[in-house]
């Protein structure tokens, strides 16, 4: 029983079969192990691995006693940047959510989520930082390509419009000359 | 020998320092006065020093150090600072000022996409993560994941407990060592108790000849454990003794 997932590449080159036999085989397998006892077919992080079934979870945690890490919420935002925005630099990631990143980034390395995926041609050629296999794996992701779907919107930040300095006033007995830079809420 | 300011009575510090420059006059369209009061005002911004010539009154100076430098040193100093401030103030004020640009700001726009868009996904994956941790596989080698049982018989922990404190008591104390002692590792230390089981079943007594401190009893136990959670060291009970062993006795 493989500790990694185990790619169609490698049972092609293992077995010497077809790749078509190999997926048909692994569809019964799994549709086999489906049926009956404790143990699926999970097809993730570019290959197939065995893996208890949910509905045991509690028995085999009582057993195995795993260590459970919760992800932070900052985390979560910077793994999420790096995941749809890779190959993103620490930069980048902190103009996207407005603050330092490092700590997050760090412990996104650290647990293997994370990791170096090469320089960006620019001056000071900053570090680029992609998701890793581990990444998909602990997601239950089988590529990038089944991240849920980002919903972007069309409008910039609603309900909220930028006064800029040197803006002509909208009231002429207004005095003019330099005035602060307000962010003001839109009149509803 | 009397400080500065005991030279000079309370209250009459002047704004250039604790001496007055000399008295030169300044005449011209834009200011008259004496060059003390002048320089107060410009610090203030009461005068406009572009329409005070400075060149007269540079001269002066230098007629004034000529003629009466030697009477006092101290004011001919305060006065020659003064002077520096202002031409340099007015140096500035000379220069071309900078072309104020109308053009409005304009503003950089945050890298899309936004951070709050990707709310939706940061909980999609959140509740994977959540998921993820009702499958189990098989842990990778090396990699800690899960805390696997091990078998110590019908051995508690309490009654290993009583196996250390009477170890503790065959030892003696530990001697006061200078600071950065080598110790051995922990590897290092369970290789040594592999080298002392045998695949006989032994007390802890038998095991562990000979004198020994405190701290190599600890040490000793400690290891003692770690083999036992690999599996490299079995122990049972018999007649309230603990046995020890290599691994692989049955």
């Amino acid at each position: 029983m493989a500790d990694s997932p185990v790619t169609l590449d490698d049972l092609t080159g293992l077995l010497e079969r077809p790749v078509r036999e190999i997926e048909e085989a692994l569809h019964q397998l799994g549709s086999r192990y489906d049926a009956n006892g404790p143990i699926q077919v999970v097809r993730l992080a570019g290959g197939y691995q065995l893996a208890t079934k949910p509905a045991y979870s509690r028995l085999v945690a009582s057993f195995l006693k795993p260590q459970k890490k919760k992800l932070s919420q900052s985390m979560l935002e910077v793994l999420a940047i790096v995941a749809y925005q890779q190959p993103i630099t620490s930069a980048e990631i902190d103009a996207v959510r407005g603050v330092q990143s490092d700590y997050g980034l760090s412990s996104l390395i650290e647990r293997r989520l994370v990791k170096e995926v090469g320089r960006k041609a620019t001056p000071g050629r900053p570090i680029l930082y992609g998701t890793t296999q581990h990444f998909l794996h602990q997601f239950n992701l089988n590529s990038l390509e089944e991240l849920p779907e980002l919903q972007v919107d069309q409008q910039a930040l609603p309900g909220f419009e930028l006064e800029t300095l040197g803006e002509t006033p909208s009231d002429p007995e207004e005095k003019t000359g330099p005035r602060a830079v307000v962010v003001t809420s839109e009149s509803s | 020998m009397s400080s500065r300011t005991d030279l000079i009575p309370a209250g009459e510090i002047s704004p250039l320092g604790l001496f007055e420059p000399p008295e030169l006059v300044v005449e011209c369209e834009a200011y008259t006065g004496t060059l003390s009061t002048l320089f107060l005002l410009v610090k203030q911004h009461k005068v406009d020093l572009l329409g005070v010539p400075l060149a007269p009154i540079c001269e002066a100076y230098l007629l004034y150090l000529i003629q009466r430098a030697g009477d006092d040193l101290e004011a001919a100093a305060t006065a020659l600072a003064a002077l520096a401030y202002l031409l340099e103030r007015k140096s500035f004020l000379l220069l071309p000022a900078p072309e104020i640009d109308d053009e409005p700001e304009v503003w950089e726009d945050p890298p899309e996409p936004y951070v709050h868009e990707f709310a939706e996904v940061i909980h999609q994956l959140s509740r994977r993560w959540d998921e993820r941790d009702e499958v189990f596989f098989r842990p990778q080698s090396g990699a800690a994941q899960y805390e696997l049982p091990f078998e110590i018989r019908e051995v508690s922990s309490s009654q290993l407990a009583f196996v250390l404190e009477r170890l503790l008591k065959r030892a003696k104390p530990d001697l006061i060592q200078p600071l950065g002692r080598p110790r051995r590792s922990l590897s290092e230390q369970m290789e040594l108790v592999m080298d002392s089981m045998t695949e006989d079943w032994r007390t802890l007594d038998q095991v562990v000849v000979g004198e020994f401190t405190r701290s190599e009893a600890v040490w000793w136990f400690l290891a003692l454990l770690e083999l036992i959670r690999l599996s490299k060291v079995c122990v049972k009970i018999e007649e309230d003794e603990i046995f020890f062993a290599a691994g692989g006795t049955v």
